[in-house]
């Protein structure tokens, strides 16, 4: 890999330079020499982000097939369009909003398919969506692993049912861990309306969890 | 004015980090609000639960796919731009399939027209039946009585027995009523008598003719399935009127 060339290429104060190839910008860095067409960097940002990107997909679609799918297709264009890339935010903040497109992309492909309707006699007001009729199992659960998965099972499946503008600004902060400053640049929009949009589906969630707070 | 604390200290709550502690203003608001209390227990347990989902990990093969995809991607723009296969694509398609419907269209009509404009045919029937003498009854009663016997000679034919031999009847009646060579086609299952200018009338005995007066004849056809044809044949005169134009150079064997 030529990415040192690149980065000293760039100037930077030493210690800068350190905190550069630690940090995010070596994915800058990667993708320059993807750029001047070196495999192996491109095969390292691949390694760097293929299982972020797979279960940020994975959450926002609840298909894993579908998801791995989409996860490819993210890099496929990455890697098509790294001539264009322009190193004004983070590499992840990139990557991020092809991700969250592409995942929007195909959540309305499948409402216009009907493929979520077995659930469409709960409509929402406001965003349109299904909510899905969920009740809690009320019979005794014997493993606390049962439970767990049980669990996971209900918030993934809720979360599902949130409108796409709620999810994908939920899923970025509590399970991926995000500012919502980055949040708001993957999904381009305001800080204000990320944090909006995220208490309002932390309000579904809730609801939609009692059986299990 | 308690509202509106709430709504402060729950946004205030639901902004923070979960490792992060909230303001001292918070901390004393929940202590007096069970309200506030409640919610920031479901708020964290919420969380902690969507946040315990963790990275699902891609598949082992992901590079490998991922590889594959590129390299066929890459293939496939070398031969035909991507941008120009998705704009082009659908019309090339549309275009060639009807260009191969045209070209389908045209040569099934230069067939049937090479077959129209070629020489017309005496029927087999006409060969199979050798009999030069009276014509045998009609089998099946498909006669179409003209509405003056006195005037005009109606002539049954049987329907064919053989549905090929339909067909080339029909399309032998279609072929006389385009090119209207009625002289040279004979439709009847005996096979019709030949009359040329050089026999004498009478022994020509096969069909009834009475030549001496001027009449016209009329021949009804059946193909057995409904459809009846009737060929109108004008008046005939025997003098030095030509019987019909050209009529031997298309009817070779049993000429008018």
């Amino acid at each position: 890999m030529n990415t040192l060339t690149t980065i000293d290429e760039l100037g930077f104060a030493p210690a800068l330079q350190q905190d550069v190839l630690e940090d995010t910008t070596s994915d800058h860095a990667l993708l320059e020499a993807t750029r001047s067409g070196d495999q192996d960097a491109f095969a390292e940002l691949v390694s760097r982000y293929r299982n972020q990107i797979t279960s940020y997909i994975y959450r926002m679609t609840n298909d894993y097939d579908g998801a791995v799918d989409l996860a490819q297709e993210t890099f496929v264009r990455v890697y098509r369009a790294a001539d264009r890339y322009q190193r004004s935010y983070a590499f992840s903040t990139y990557i991020y909003r092809i991700a969250t497109n592409l995942a929007i992309s195909e959540l309305r492909k499948r409402k216009r398919r009907k493929l979520v309707s077995l659930t469409g006699f709960f409509q929402q007001s406001d965003g349109g969506e299904a909510k899905e009729f969920n009740p809690p199992d009320l019979r005794p659960l014997q493993d606390s692993d049962l439970v767990e998965t049980e669990r996971r099972n209900a918030v993934q499946r809720a979360i599902g049912t949130l409108p796409e503008k709620y999810r994908a600004p939920l899923i970025l902060r509590d399970v991926d861990g995000r500012s919502y400053d980055e949040i708001a640049r993957i999904l381009e929009t305001s800080e204000g309306t990320v944090k909006s949009r995220i208490s309002r589906a932390r309000g579904f969630l809730r609801e939609k969890m009692h059986a299990y707070l | 004015m308690r509202k509106n604390t709430c709504e402060l200290i729950r946004r205030e709550l639901d902004e923070l980090n979960l490792d992060e502690t909230c303001t001292t203003a918070a901390i004393e608001h929940l202590r007096e609000c069970g309200e506030c209390r409640e919610f920031q227990e479901k708020q964290t347990k919420l969380r902690q639960i969507v946040g315990s989902l963790g990275t699902v990990a891609a598949p082992a093969d992901f590079d490998f796919r991922l590889r594959a995809r590129l390299a066929n991607e890459s293939s496939n723009t070398s031969h035909f731009n991507f941008v120009s296969s998705f704009v082009w694509g659908p019309v090339l398609r549309r275009g060639l399939a009807a260009a191969a419907l045209l070209l389908v269209f045209a040569a099934g009509a230069f067939l049937v027209r090479s077959k129209l404009n070629g020489p017309a045919q005496v029927t087999e029937t006409a060969k199979q039946s050798p009999a030069p003498g009276i014509p045998e009854p009609p089998r099946q009663a498909a006669t179409y009585p003209a509405p003056d016997i006195g005037k005009q000679k109606v002539v049954s034919l049987p329907p064919s027995k053989h549905p090929q031999k339909n067909k080339m009847d029909r399309f032998e009646q279609v072929a006389v009523s385009k090119n209207r060579r009625l002289a040279t086609v004979d439709s009847s299952s005996t096979g019709a008598n030949v009359l040329n200018g050089t026999e004498p009338l009478a022994s020509s005995a096969t069909i009834p003719i009475d030549a001496s007066s001027v009449q016209s004849f009329t021949v009804s056809v059946d193909d057995g399935r409904g459809n009846a044809k009737t060929i109108s044949v004008p008046a005939i005169s025997f003098g030095s009127q030509r019987l019909m134009h050209n009529a031997n150079q298309f009817a070779p064997k049993r000429v008018w």
